[in-house]
């Protein structure tokens, strides 16, 4: 069996990451290139299938990650989401290099590209990875996580209430937040001509054709949920179908632009789409060259959701990364990424800290919410993996692909 | 090169192993195992690997198994019939866009261009040097409802005054047909001028009207560089997605955003690799249907041209 798939590891060959000589010629061998027979061949041709068998959590009693020496640790998040000055101060503190790559772009696409890995019980080259909850969620019950060593990582105390016991991850045995988010409306008031107030103002047929959603279910049905009076982090299936169901039907109607990933940005700025379902941190960026932006976490509430450091199977150093966990959560730190991603930030004490320096960013609500913002913000519907496939694929359907 | 005429000298010596006679017989064999290699790994292996992930049946959280599910492919033609057609559509316009454009540029080129044919030509390779998605991602710029063509076209009255380009069929029609172009003009160009003028000459000289002489004369001259150009634009076409995801909406998406999506979205592999495979067996169909129609022989000459 190959460990991987051929493009992939083209695409890694390619791209210059690390491919051992070794992992070469296994991989020649499997699509017979040095060993010719069927039986490489054919196990080249079925690279799909899965092994359910290693199907399980990892255990979380008992973990231990001795002090070793680090080396280098590979971190893979998604685009534009550090400030790059941290990275040289963990590495003076602990004797070690950094690798950041950017390449965690999609939840779907990164988890695509690496799965044949996990599921062949190797590594993915990387020790750290920024899976959004619901991901994570899969990445934990699959067993492709690590648990965190939490003698490394006393700084962990820092992490907000709010956000200490999520239902993937009852205990952060497996995940400490990066960043959290909002997903809410993003607007142009010069567009639409006046105040937005609810997520259903998405449905005013007078912005028929100007408005864009995600592609992705969990954010734009739990708003549409929300606007139904439904509470999406209970929500059943039936009711996330029926939510999916009314996309559909404004779809069909015209009354929705496009299906987006991150890419409604360029849109919104450039005044093609006048309403949108938006994360928080996006618009906060936006907002700096176009300051007629609006973000509204709509009266009926807002979604929330965080994307977590998890150390992946097959980490060459946990415990480095364990280090650099606790490193982010020393609120010193945690401020200087804050202050530049905008998006919000789950260290506690980091506001006090960065009131000092930048006031009207510590006042900043979609960075440093308070408590009603907090409490009028709900987490993705928890549903077995059959059903997320099937809500995955009604969405999919949705969004013409 | 006489260093390497020595050098193989020696070894091609009677009583050798590799006498002259069978280096003679080899050579033209391990001329071809380059090019046979590739095809092998880039071609004949992907296309049974997937044909065998298509008959898996399964789901990607517990796997999938072998199960000679041939059901996935009727199932699957008729649940994305309708990207299937849009493709073939989509691919179809724009092809017949690009020979309306291609032609009269190519002629234009190759008889009337003079001294600055080469720098024509480099015009038409130039969009080239920048890759495919930044060029289209520029038509997105070019194309926003506030732009001065938006509003220019709703002036005149060509769009209502609530209507768009971005995100229309039209806009990805004629991103396809902008990005294509060239595939259509360089084999246009190519056959035209291989051409030899004298003959258009000599029809006039025998009292053919100029019509006459560019539909009975140039035409079928220029008929391999057409089926090339049809060829070389409408395969790639089909199968594109980029344009559609950029310029279009869920409306406008083509079975490349549906292969796209069943593979990294909804992760099911088994319709995912059918839909690549029928696009395979369009594509060979196409070109087994072509090549039929004017012989392999004219058609790899165009295509070289």
């Amino acid at each position: 069996m190959p460990d991987e798939s051929l493009d992939h590891f083209f695409d890694r060959l390619v791209s210059g990451e690390p491919i051992s000589r070794r992992s070469v010629l296994r991989k020649m061998a499997a699509s017979g290139i040095v060993v010719g027979g069927a039986s490489a061949f054919l196990a080249a041709c079925g690279g799909v299938e899965g092994t359910s068998s290693d199907k399980e959590k990892a255990d979380t009693s008992n973990v231990n990650h001795p002090k070793a020496p680090i080396g280098t640790l590979v971190f893979s998040n998604w685009p534009l989401y550090i400030d790059s000055k941290v990275i040289p101060g963990w590495e003076k503190a602990n004797d070690a290099k950094m690798r950041y790559i950017e390449d965690y772009n999609d939840n779907e696409e990164f988890y695509a590209k690496v799965r044949q890995e996990l599921e062949q019980g190797q590594g993915i080259g990387r020790d750290l990875v920024a899976p959004t909850d619901w991901m994570a969620a899969r990445w934990i019950d699959q067993g492709y996580a690590i648990p965190i060593d939490k003698k490394n990582v006393p700084n962990a105390k820092n992490l907000l209430p709010s956000l200490q016991h999520p239902p993937f991850d009852k205990n952060r045995d497996f995940t400490l937040p990066w960043q959290s988010g909002i997903t809410g409306v993003g607007y142009d008031p010069k567009k639409t001509g006046r105040k937005l107030s609810s997520i259903n103002d998405l449905f005013d047929p007078a912005f028929k054709g100007r408005i864009s959603m995600f592609s992705e279910w969990r954010d734009s049905a739990g708003l549409v949920m929300l606007g139904q009076g439904v509470d999406p982090s209970t929500a059943t299936k039936a009711q996330c179908s029926a939510a999916i169901e009314k996309i559909n039907e404004e779809n069909e109607k015209g009354q929705i632009r496009r299906f987006t990933g991150n890419d409604y940005t360029k849109d919104l700025a450039a005044g093609n789409l006048w309403a949108c379902v938006a994360w928080s941190g996006d618009l906060v960026q936006l907002k700096a060259d176009n300051p007629s932006l609006e973000f509204l976490v709509p009266d009926e509430g807002g979604m929330t959701w965080s994307d977590n450091m998890l150390i992946p199977q097959g980490a060459k150093t946990p415990y480095g990364a364990e280090t650099f966990m606790n490193y982010v959560y020393d609120p010193e730190a945690a401020g200087v990424i804050a202050e530049y991603v905008n998006y919000f930030c789950p260290v506690a004490g980091v506001q006090e800290l960065v009131a000092k320096r930048n006031p009207e960013l510590a006042a900043n609500q979609l960075i440093f919410p308070d408590k009603a913002t907090l409490d009028n913000l709900y987490a993705y519907p928890s549903l077995s993996a059959a059903d997320e496939r099937e809500l995955t694929a009604q969405m999919q359907k949705v969004t013409g692909a | 090169m006489s260093s390497g005429g020595e050098a193989t000298a020696p070894r091609g010596k009677p009583g050798g192993w590799l006498t002259l006679r069978r280096r003679n017989a080899l050579l033209p064999l391990a001329l071809v195992v380059p090019g046979l290699l590739w095809l092998v790994i880039f071609y004949a292996i992907p296309i049974v690997s997937q044909l065998w992930i298509s008959l898996q049946t399964g789901n990607p959280d517990d796997g999938f198994a072998q199960s000679w599910n041939w059901a996935v492919y009727p199932d699957s033609i008729s649940e994305y019939s309708e990207q299937l057609l849009r493709s073939l559509q989509y691919a179809g316009t724009a092809t017949v866009a690009c020979f309306i454009i291609g032609f009269p540029l190519a002629y234009f080129m190759a008889f009337k261009a003079g001294r600055w044919r080469n720098l024509f030509l480099l015009l038409v390779v130039l969009p080239f040097f920048t890759s495919l998605i930044v060029r289209t991602v520029a038509w997105q710029t070019i194309l926003t409802d506030d732009s001065w063509i938006v509003g220019a076209l709703k002036t005149v009255g060509l769009i209502p005054p609530d209507g768009r380009l971005l995100a229309t069929s039209f806009a990805v029609i004629a991103g396809i047909t902008y990005n294509f172009l060239p595939f259509m003009v360089l084999p246009l160009y190519a056959s035209l001028e291989r051409m030899d003028r004298t003959l258009v000459e000599a029809a006039t000289d025998l009292y053919a009207s100029r019509w006459t002489a560019f539909r009975k004369i140039t035409l079928p001259l220029a008929g391999p560089g057409i089926f090339a150009g049809v060829l070389l634009t409408f395969i790639p076409a089909i199968g594109d997605y980029i344009n559609a995801q950029l310029l279009g909406t869920s409306q406008q998406y083509m079975i490349g955003n549906v292969i796209q999506s069943q593979y990294l979205v909804v992760r099911e592999y088994p319709t995912a690799a059918a839909l690549s495979f029928i696009m395979m067996v369009v594509v060979l169909a196409i070109i087994a249907a072509a090549a039929r129609l004017i012989g392999t022989k004219r058609l790899s000459e165009a295509a070289v041209a």
